[in-house]
């Protein structure tokens, strides 16, 4: 049984249906990617594991327990981190409280994970004290991850966090996320650059308009005529 | 610098500034006068003095009555109209309580509990005051805070949170219709006569010695003083130290993300309206106790000025709340040196106006809660 099991789910916004009869597993510390054009779905998808967009069919189990429709602020509980695309760290609060709210849910700030945050990124210790709205993109990028990873979830779901960052970044962004899919992490990610993100995963999906098209390990997607004709520009 | 180059750039501000300009000569006219009449006998030093510390207290009120007021706007994302019923209602319990206290056995408890409704009982007879009757104002300072928290949350569980999910607008209007129904009820209740509620005559007071004179600082003033510090310094340190407070910001900064960091936003939106209330529900008392008279319109009438200082200090911020607060009651009193007494409330709004011109988003914005 997978780590994170997606059946047949129907969900969208309001009336609005965005997925139809989607599928998808995670394996325990695997490295999934879902690609696809823009408008496919992708965001909607983790969206949905979250509980952030209107269940109208299907099932989401995470853990072997039925997560379908239940609340974002319950979910955090079930071992699931998400960093949404935008907006992804509290501007007004300094470095340092947007990784205590991120373990909101705990008693105390657990200082092991906190320590492992500062060590995977080194720059947020060094700018802890300094309001999250003043870091740079990849900076924001990072705290968001962080705060993710402050209750050592099982699975990671990340929204494009390569968008908006300058070239140089987003392979460290990417080795940052190898890193943390090594030490156990499993990893749902959605990604616009889709060679580089397929390269690096383990399995990809790829989705248009909210279907499953194709589903492979990463570098079988890459070498798929079909994919590289239709999704991949050749 | 030639005179040709002066005149030209004095030209280039005169036409790209006007407004700097005529405030540049308000300000210098509003000096000149000062420092004419002070040097004429026209104006004391220790009548100004009076004036700023009557100022400084007002501002005092209207900045705790604000912090309430900017931290649900800054969570609940709604002016919320009703705020100076709050204060008026919690000024009434407050009142009736130390009425109770200080007048028990020797008045009936209906002409108590009314506050002395229709003359029955007066403030001034019973006592009232902090050196007088210190336990009666103290237990009324806390059922003032205590009542307006339970007013908050039962019109917040009955009114407000069926509609959390409309526009702003639905709810600001709804919060004008609970201001009324809150103020006539109170009417209602206790009646629309203004009452003294404190014995002025016996409230110590001390002669400050100001050059040519002395100005008046008595034991209300201190209480108020020590009241307003302590509460704005415990709002501080709740929002900065404690994980309930940084939650708190971090909903009013996004409440998206607060949902998926597990924030249980229900409970941070109850607790804001349990230090918003408190704060302004002792407000009120203090307030009352200060200035000595109550009557059901008294919230009303500073809601206005609490609106202006919380948007003067950038709408969302505590310490905007804090400092408009200040620079508002400051204005409304000291600007009798120039104009005639009733306009002290409009020149706080024309203050309010000018410093929005040069800085829109208030002084202390880009910094929501914080």
């Amino acid at each position: 049984m997978s780590l994170l099991e997606v059946r047949e789910l129907d969900a969208g916004y309001g009336d609005l249906q965005i997925l139809t009869d989607v599928d998808l597993d995670v394996d325990s510390e695997e490295y999934v990617t879902i690609v696809g054009p823009n408008g496919a779905g992708k965001s909607t998808v983790m969206k949905s594991v979250f509980g952030l967009t209107t269940h109208m069919g299907g099932t989401v189990t995470f853990d072997g327990e039925d997560i379908s429709g239940t609340k974002p602020e319950d979910v955090i509980h079930k071992g699931l981190g998400y960093v949404p695309q935008s907006d992804n760290v509290f501007a007004e609060l300094d470095v340092e409280e947007n990784l205590e709210m991120g373990a909101y849910i705990l008693d105390e700030v657990p200082q092991e994970e906190l320590r492992m945050v500062y060590d995977r990124f080194p720059i947020l210790e060094e700018r802890k004290h300094q309001r999250a709205g003043t870091l740079s993109g990849g900076q924001r990028q990072m705290l968001a991850m962080g705060r993710a990873l402050m209750l050592d979830p099982e699975l990671l779901l990340l929204d494009e966090p390569s968008a908006g960052l300058a070239p140089d970044l987003v392979d460290e962004m990417f080795d940052k996320i190898d890193d943390i899919n090594a030490s156990g992490t499993a990893v749902l990610m959605v990604e616009q650059n889709a060679k580089e993100a397929l390269s690096r995963c383990d399995r990809g999906y790829v989705l248009a308009n909210g279907q499953n098209r194709f589903e492979d390990e990463g570098t079988a997607l890459l070498n798929d005529d079909e994919v590289r004709r239709e999704f991949l520009g050749g | 610098m030639s005179v040709s180059e002066t005149y030209v750039r004095y030209r280039q501000t005169l036409s790209e500034e006007p407004l700097a300009i005529v405030v540049l000569f308000v300000g210098l006219w509003m000096a000149w006068s000062l420092v004419s009449g002070l040097l004429n006998g026209g104006i004391q030093i220790s009548g100004l003095a009076s004036l700023v510390w009557d100022g400084l207290l007002r501002g005092l009120v209207i900045g705790l009555a604000g912090i309430g007021l900017s931290m649900t706007y800054s969570i609940l994302n709604f002016a919320n109209f009703a705020h100076g019923d709050y204060l008026t209602s919690g000024a009434f319990a407050g009142m009736a309580t130390s009425y109770l206290i200080a007048g028990f056995g020797e008045n009936s408890v209906g002409a108590l509990l009314l506050v002395g409704a229709g003359g029955s009982v007066f403030g001034g007879a019973l006592g009232i005051g902090v050196t007088t009757a210190p336990i009666a104002v103290l237990v009324g300072a806390i059922v003032a805070g205590v009542a307006a928290i339970v007013l908050a949350l039962a019109i917040d569980r009955f009114v407000y949170r069926p509609i959390r999910d409309e526009s702003g607008i639905a709810l600001l209007i709804t919060s004008i219709g609970v201001a009324f129904a809150l103020r006539y009820l109170l009417q209602f209740v206790f009646g629309a006569g203004v009452r003294g509620t404190t014995d002025a005559g016996s409230v110590p007071r001390v002669s400050v010695p100001a050059i040519d004179g002395t100005f008046r600082v008595t034991a209300h003033d201190i209480s108020l003083v020590v009241v307003a510090g302590g509460l704005m310094l415990g709002v501080h340190l709740l929002l900065q130290r404690t994980k309930l407070g940084k939650a708190m910001r971090a909903m009013s900064d996004n409440e998206d993300l607060a949902r998926i960091t597990g924030i249980p936003t229900e409970q941070v939106i109850r607790t804001t309206w349990i230090v918003g209330a408190g704060l302004t529900g002792v407000a009120g008392y203090m307030f009352i106790l200060w200035k000595g008279t109550l009557g059901f319109n008294d919230g009303w009438l500073l809601l206005l000025l609490v609106f202006a200082a919380v948007i003067l200090g950038g709408i969302g911020s505590i310490y905007g709340a804090i400092g408009g607060g200040i620079i508002i009651g400051l204005t409304a009193s000291v600007s009798v040196i120039w104009i005639p007494s009733a306009f002290g409330r409009a020149a706080a709004f024309l203050v309010m106006i000018v410093i929005l011109l040069f800085k829109p988003e208030g002084i202390f914005s880009g910094r929501t809660t914080a």
